[in-house]
């Protein structure tokens, strides 16, 4: 492979007192050997990827979040969106590093002690679609009307009745987000809500935590699905990379 | 039920997944985090991206007509008898869980095609490709 083929993929900034581990994996195939680039009081994580190839395989996917969320764990970290790639070591620093050091070290101290952790509930379909009739009397009758008629002659009737369910869970999603931020209330940290990426989404949230409160965190997010059995899995995870604190000031 | 440390007793609490699924990294990776394109303009090397579409929800008719099959083949009887104690609730969770299956996985359908289930084990995802490089 010759030089003018290869590219630097970029994968986050961290304080350049960080060690990688010499068996990390990046993305690529077969994957990269993860190294750094350091300047002043930052470091950029990076590896060598060849550039006529496409990224983008599962693989590649989970090696940029599984570097970046371990080292999360660890220290802090500033993580790149998927896709980064710079001509060389050299343009790394002096294009990305040097001119917005102070920045990153600035950012990096305040996200020092602190990681993101997502919140993810899903709903048991059976039940919130039970709450829904109960509470909406009118499309049990709609429900009803349709039994009793032909599925071409009633076409109009269930695309309302699915219309009228599709908003009642989204009122559902909004109430039940407001109960999971109430629940992680006390705790200090920053919450941010998600879009839902599946239509069974309850909770979707992003929250920035100091981690040495994760067993806090945990506890009070099995006081929530305790009260929720049976009608939403709730699920952690975390430390995570603070992909949803960080925003590019450009 | 998976093998997770939680409390004994409520067996109900969070889950703690050790790493995030495809599915998640997806959520997570592709539009969020800071832009490299933000901060350098000249060095930065045009690689041919497999993107993946972002993953949204968006309501269309199908999913009316799916969301209408849900809560048609769903027993409101059998769903009222949830409000009894714990000794019956994991049963008829389950029993009740399988019968709308169908409808409703049909709404992830597209996304577990590619992606594995959100939830489950990360299976290898085909991607779809939307355009070529950036």
């Amino acid at each position: 492979m010759t030089e003018s083929t290869r590219g630097v993929y970029v994968y986050g900034i961290v304080p350049a007192d960080v060690e990688v581990q010499p068996d990390a994996e990046g993305v690529g195939d077969p994957p990269g050997k993860v190294d750094m680039v350091t300047h002043g009081d930052i470091a950029a994580l990076i590896s060598a990827v060849p550039t006529d190839e496409a990224l983008g395989r599962p693989e590649d996917l989970t090696a940029h979040a599984a570097l970046l969320d371990g080292a999360a764990a660890e220290v802090p970290v500033l993580p790149m969106k998927f896709g980064g790639v710079l001509a060389g070591r050299e343009q790394v620093t002096e294009e990305l590093l040097a001119p917005h050091h102070d920045e990153f070290v600035g950012a990096l101290a305040e996200l020092e002690g602190r990681a993101e952790y997502l919140v993810r509930g899903r709903y048991h379909t059976d039940t919130v679609l039970g709450e829904i009739l109960r509470e909406n009397p009118e499309l049990d009758r709609l429900r009803e009307r349709i039994r009793e008629t032909s599925q071409d002659a009633s076409r109009n009737e269930r695309i309302s009745l699915g219309e009228a369910v599709n908003n009642a869970l989204a009122a559902k999603r909004a109430a039940d987000t407001s109960t999971a931020m109430k629940a992680l209330g006390d705790l200090d940290l920053t919450v941010t809500s998600r879009e839902p990426t599946h239509e069974e989404d309850a909770v979707h949230l992003a929250c920035l935590a100091r981690t040495d409160q994760q067993s806090d965190l945990e506890a009070a997010l099995n006081r929530l699905a305790e009260q929720w059995t049976g009608r939403v899995d709730l699920r952690l995870l975390g430390p995570l990379a603070p992909y949803d604190f960080v925003v590019s000031a450009v | 039920m998976t093998t997770a440390v939680q409390p004994a007793g409520g067996g109900s609490g969070v889950e703690r997944p050790t790493s995030s699924s495809l599915a998640d990294v997806i959520d997570t990776i592709l539009d969020k985090g800071l832009v490299i394109d933000a901060y350098v303009r000249v060095s930065l090397v045009g690689i041919e991206l497999l993107t993946i579409d972002a993953r949204v929800v968006v309501a269309s008719v199908d999913t009316y007509l799916r969301f209408a099959e849900a809560v048609n083949r769903l027993d409101i009887s059998a769903d009222e008898k949830q409000g009894l104690p714990d000794l019956v609730g994991g049963m008829q969770e389950s029993g009740s869980k399988s019968k709308t299956k169908g409808a409703l996985e049909a709404a992830g359908e597209k996304l577990r095609e590619t992606l594995g289930d959100d939830s489950g084990e990360e299976e290898p995802a085909g991607q779809r490709r939307k355009g070529g490089s950036r």
